[in-house]
């Protein structure tokens, strides 16, 4: 038998030569902080040292280590931490932490050579981003990641003190923090999913019985009672097996016969007359949803749901304007058709559920966005009592609005766990979570947008269909209605159903191909009118948020000395672009804080997915307190707590900021009622003495109805826009537990680009990013966001896309060197600034940061080509291919 | 699955990093014996002639190649095709014969659900469906690109190759001329790559590599080139510039080349020679902004080598 070293110890190997080093670290010694991601040595998630050389463990023979030592992350600051793991955390340079140890593992190795050799010299953002190629980070943390590494090799962390914004930023530079995938009860099963192979089928025959014939095996089925599969990858059974390997065998044995029927797949397949229909009539409340809220009724013709467009506002009048225009070929008339591309949410950790009944109660781990809200649908899907049901996400990989739902790997783990006794763990592979874990749906806008003869806005006409696979409810064209008031609109979104999997919600669902689209359209009114772009849309927006920051961008130095066009190999040019997002808190969540035990306790039922909602609690209440924000428990990512929010829609802040602080006044007053000693006279931390002194109490406060003295300008954008409106509101309040809030939450972004005009490569140099979401609760986790909206914003512009197979559907981008996120060398230096204001009738004035920060940034990048190119670029993502095709007047592919 | 494709996927394979072979087992498209190469002398680090010229083992580390300072001196094209590719961890374990044995990238290739030539089955469904990233000279009957980097920068030097079983194997040799779909290279079953040989470096000649990819570092080549020339008197003299990213096989670029020898390095020459980079190409309904990144790229180097 062959050994290996691991952070010291002295490790046996197996002899299965297919065995790889991450099975070993991480299922035999049980070190979770290295991560499985992309299994293709794409990520380096899963980075460890082997003799001092950081390798990929996902691709490593586990033999190869024989005789070597091997360090992971936790080997690296098990004594002490290192310098790069306290500049991560001083940094903030993570977010939902699970591509963090593989970073640290890489960092330190790169810092601890560089200061070998050039001492406390600084390494440029070239030298890191050339060091780090091999890991990627979907938060987009990477801004953070440059300063930490920059100084930890300059020495500036070698010291012991560290602040960490980040409340558990030590658990997750250390790999300490466990997440979902990383659960291991005593006798846990492995749970794998047996797919559809085809795009649509009608399943004649499902035999479990061969798989369950295997030792230990259990199997289920999960086909729905329509029997049909209507996408490449739709779930059919799941099996749950001791290990991976044997689950396998358990998949390979089932017997599955199916009848194939007539298939379409994509936007423009689908909606030819006479292709095979997805869903008949009956089975229509089986498609998925890709909003956040649920839908309205609309028209469902074949596989077109739509037109919706309650959002429209003298429709006819807004048609026939445009028609005259066009007819008297009106220079002004803006008219162009824009396509985006399908983008995958891309989260690091899987989709991802751990399954265990003890008696009749269900625990539950799960990677989900709504730990409480998931309780209540499991509950109810399977009659079982609340109080029996508990779901725990302590650390979330990344969610991004792919896991809001109650979906396949918690169904099949709850039901593989209830039907083998036994512990069981779903975990989606990359295959699986790059192709039916969601996605944001591909869509094609037509826009004509006129000016009137007085320069003001005419009408906008915005028809955008929108390629949702097994899902409806795409709202893009009607967002189009909360900017830029016009004297008519006519706006109308359409769902295109083929057999493809269900679209998803994403970050801030319609509104980055609504700006792709509209925010183009006013770049090109602003040049046909020869006025400058940010001054048109402080003429033609009057949102007060918006004003603000369009007076920020315009006095922006990189704004103010824009260039002429240029020529040449190399040309540089600047857009700009705003976004908004909708402000919605959740009704009903609860807070309480509490005092236990001398400390300070904060609880509820929300989850922290990697946006930093518990810095923004503790870092409330420490405030209030005028104590640390290390001095508060902070307890939530368990549905047993009072009932929190859903990590979605921005609402997380906005939900649960008033409740805190509501709690804590009743809270400190209830102290010092209770105070049998009033503090020392001049006491530095009075809230300290009473805290440590006070018998335990508790006070749990709902978040109740904003005030209604709002600032001038700053109204519900719902009531602004009449009936519908109100009518929508109130159905979101109704049937998703969503309240629509007055004030919109906005950001302007401006960008710089270069492009290389042989190659057809664009470098963003610069973003400013102004965002209006109230006044910051957590400042630097705040950045952090702003700048991984960015960096989202720029994968959706330049790399992101979802190819397929044209005729099978077939996923064909599965693996993440073929589905292109930003890397860390891709990010341009970024400036973000917030404006504080707008938000003084919420009770702590703090809004949502996360949807609001990435809509503009595909458009902003679009107008920055078009101002260094001359050539407007209406399909995204914005790759070499489209550059060259369009500098030379052609279609790309 | 056919049984073509369940034999063609049960042959017996050599390991030597498993970069390549791990994620092909983990799907599931290799599930036969794996049997693991061991480095010996002759296999492993590079060795120099008394004429300067240099042999690589074939289970020398790419990160070895890229950081080895007299192989940067003398090819220098072959030091900036290692450090090019991959990711750093990658380029640590992974090995110079590896690159060149590694098997097609191509996606439908890569998904073990999916039959092709490659893999047994009857056409290339890439050709007929989703071609974004394969080639442009449309050489035969698989569209994949072939994958290795090091190939491509190899052939640019004229290397030889030594197996087990032969030596004095050019890369055309090795890789074949792209008519044969159904494999990555051409070495019979059971015949390993055991190092590779270099002539000696011209005296003052020159060389760059660069490959076009949509971010900045770590992607697969869209297209890449290796340019290596002499300029002697303002004069272009043994030129080579070989391709990569656009074929079945990595090619040599002679027209562009042939445009160049003999003639002054000014920017009407370079055009030519630039423009002429896509002669024979013949690109699917997908590929067309490949012969433009090739122009460009050629034109580029070729600049940067004259300047």
């Amino acid at each position: 038998m062959t050994t290996t070293t691991v952070n010291g110890r002295v490790e046996s190997l197996p002899d299965d030569p297919d065995a790889l080093l991450i099975d070993i670290v991480r299922d035999q010694l049980k070190l979770t902080g290295t991560k499985l991601v992309c299994g293709a040595g794409v990520c380096g998630a899963c980075t460890v040292l082997v003799d001092g050389a950081p390798v990929a463990s996902c691709l490593m023979p586990a033999q190869a280590a024989a005789g070597k030592a091997v360090t992971t992350v936790e080997g690296i600051g098990a004594a002490q931490l290192h310098p790069v793991q306290k500049a991560f955390m001083a940094h903030d340079a993570l977010q939902c932490g699970f591509c963090t140890p593989g970073f640290i593992v890489e960092a330190t190795a790169f810092c601890d050579q560089w200061r070998a050799t050039r001492g406390t010299a600084v390494p440029s953002r070239e030298e890191i981003g050339a060091a780090l190629s091999g890991h990627l980070c979907r938060c987009g943390a990477y801004d953070g990641i440059f300063r930490a590494v920059a100084d930890a090799c300059a020495g500036r962390f070698d010291g012991d003190n560290v602040v960490a914004p980040r409340v558990e930023a030590r658990d997750k530079v250390t790999g300490a923090a466990k997440y979902t995938v990383d659960i291991n009860h005593d006798g846990q099963l492995e749970g794998l999913i047996l797919r559809s192979r085809e795009a649509h089928a009608r399943i004649t025959a499902l035999d479990l019985a061969p798989a369950r014939a295997l030792a230990g095996v259990t199997a289920v089925s999960l086909i729905g009672d329509d029997r049909i599969v209507r996408y490449v990858g739709e779930p059919i059974a799941a099996v749950a097996a001791k290990d991976r390997k044997t689950a396998l065998a358990a998949l390979a044995a089932i017997r599955l016969s199916s009848e194939r029927l007539p298939a379409v797949v994509g936007l423009d397949a689908g909606r030819k007359d006479g292709a095979p229909v997805v869903f008949d009539r009956a089975n229509r409340k089986r498609a998925g949803n890709v909003s956040e809220a649920a839908g309205g009724p609309a028209p469902w013709k074949q596989n077109i749901r739509g037109p919706t467009a309650v959002f429209s506002t003298r429709a006819k009048k807004a048609r026939s304007w445009v028609d005259e225009a066009r007819q008297a070929n009106n220079k002004l008339l803006v008219e162009a058709t824009f396509r985006t591309a399908t983008q995958q949410h891309a989260c690091l950790e899987p989709h991802a559920a751990v399954a265990r009944f003890d008696g009749d109660r269900l625990t539950l781990h799960a990677s989900t966005q709504q730990v409480f809200h998931l309780k209540e649908q499991i509950a109810k899907r399977y009659k079982l009592d609340h109080d029996k049901v508990r779901v725990i996400a302590d650390h979330v990989g990344g969610g991004f609005g792919s896991k809001a739902s109650l979906g396949t790997e918690t169904i099949a783990a709850i039901e593989l766990a209830r039907e083998a006794k036994a512990p069981v763990r779903v975990a989606y592979d990359r295959q699986e979570e790059l192709s039916v874990a969601g996605y944001r749906p591909a869509a094609e806008l037509k826009v004509a947008l006129l000016p009137s003869e007085q320069g003001g806005l005419k009408a906008l006409s915005v028809t955008a269909h929108a390629d949702t696979g097994a899902a409806t409810n795409s709202t893009i064209a009607g967002l189009a209605r909360l900017i830029y008031p016009a004297e008519a609109k006519d706006l109308s979104d359409f769902d295109v159903i083929s057999n493809l999997p269900p679209g998803a919600a994403f970050r801030g669902p319609g509104g980055p191909p609504m700006a792709f689209a509209v925010e183009q359209a006013i770049d090109e009114a602003a040049l046909r009118l020869k006025v400058d772009p940010i001054a048109l849309r402080k003429k033609w927006d009057p949102d007060p948020n918006r004003q603000r920051l369009y007076d920020w961008a315009s006095s922006l130095e990189l704004w103010r000395n824009r260039k002429p066009a240029q020529t040449g190999r190399y040309r540089r040019g600047i857009g700009v672009a705003t976004g908004y997002w909708l402000y919605l808190w959740q009704p009903n969540v609860k807070v309480e804080v509490a005092v236990k035990g001398g400390r300070i306790v904060a609880s509820t039922a929300t989850q922290d997915i990697g946006t930093g909602t518990r810095s923004v609690l503790a870092d409330t209440i420490a405030r209030e307190f005028d104590l640390e924000p290390g001095d508060i428990d902070v307890r939530i990512g368990d549905s047993s707590l009072p009932e929190g929010p859903g990590s979605g829609g921005s609402r997380v802040t906005a939900s649960v900021m008033p409740p805190t602080l509501q709690a804590v006044r009743k809270l400190k007053a209830a102290i010092l009622e209770q105070a049998t000693r009033k503090p020392a006279p001049g006491s530095n931390a009075p809230w300290r003495e009473l805290i440590a002194r006070s018998p335990d109490i508790a006070v749990a406060e709902t978040r109740g109805e904003d005030g209604k003295n709002t600032a001038p300008g700053i109204r519900s954008p719902l009531r602004e826009v009449g009936l519908m409106g109100m009518v929508f509101g109130w159905m979101m309040r109704r049937f998703s537990n969503i309240a629509v809030g007055a004030g919109v939450p906005s950001s302007v972004q401006v960008v710089e680009v270069e492009v290389d005009t042989w190659l057809g490569h664009v470098r963003v140099l610069n973003v400013h990013t102004g965002i209006a979401v109230g006044k910051i609760a957590a400042p630097v986790l705040a950045r952090s966001q702003a700048c991984g909206a960015v960096i989202q914003g720029l994968g959706y512009a330049l790399y992101e896309a979802r190819e397929l197979d044209p005729i099978s559907g077939d996923v064909l981008t599965a693996g993440m060197e073929d589905y292109r996120i930003p890397g860390i060398a891709d990010t341009p230096e970024i400036d973000v600034h917030f404006d504080e204001a707008g938000f003084d009738h919420v009770f702590g004035n703090s809004v949502g940061i996360g949807e609001a920060s990435t809509v503009p940034t595909s458009a902003a990048v679009a107008n920055a080509i078009h101002d260094a190119i001359g050539v407007r670029l209406t399909e995204i993502p914005i790759r070499p291919d489209r550059i060259v095709a369009a500098l030379k007047g052609r279609d790309a592919a | 699955m056919s049984v073509a494709t369940a034999e063609v996927l049960s042959a017996p394979e050599f390991r030597a990093a498993g970069t390549d072979l791990s994620e092909r087992r983990r799907s599931g498209l290799s599930c036969g014996t794996v049997i693991d190469l061991t480095a010996s002398p002759d296999t492993i680090g590079i060795t120099w002639g008394a004429d300067g010229a240099a042999r690589i083992g074939a289970l020398t580390a790419i990160a070895a190649i890229a950081s080895d300072a007299r192989l940067a001196q003398g090819y220098p094209g072959i030091t900036a095709a290692a450090q090019g590719l991959a990711t750093p961890q990658i380029r640590h374990m992974a090995t110079l014969g590896g690159n060149l044995a590694q098997r097609s990238r191509c996606w439908y290739f890569r998904n073990p659900q999916i039959a092709c030539l490659k893999k047994g089955g009857a056409d290339c469904p890439a050709r007929s469906g989703n071609h974004l990233y394969h080639v442009a000279f449309d050489l035969g009957p698989c569209v994949a690109p072939h994958p290795s980097t090091m190939a491509m920068a190899l052939l640019a030097y004229d290397a030889k190759i030594v197996t087990d079983r032969r030596s004095g194997l050019s890369i055309t040799d090795l890789l074949g001329d792209g008519s044969n779909g159904t494999a990555d290279n051409l070495l019979a079953a059971g015949e390993r790559i055991e190092r590779i040989e270099l002539p000696a470096p011209l005296a003052g000649e020159r060389a760059l590599y660069k490959r076009a990819i949509s971010r900045t570092h770590a992607e697969w080549p869209l297209v890449e080139i290796c340019v290596r020339a002499v300029i002697s008197g303002g004069v272009f003299q043994q030129v080579h510039i070989t391709a990569g990213g656009i074929a079945p096989v990595p090619l040599r670029l002679a027209a562009s080349a042939a445009a160049l020898e003999g003639q002054p390095a000014d920017a009407s020459t370079i055009a030519q020679a630039a423009a002429l980079a896509t002669s024979g190409a013949k690109p699917l309904t997908m590929t067309g902004y490949k012969l433009d990144l090739l122009t460009g790229l050629v034109r580029d180097l070729v600049e940067r080598i004259a300047g």
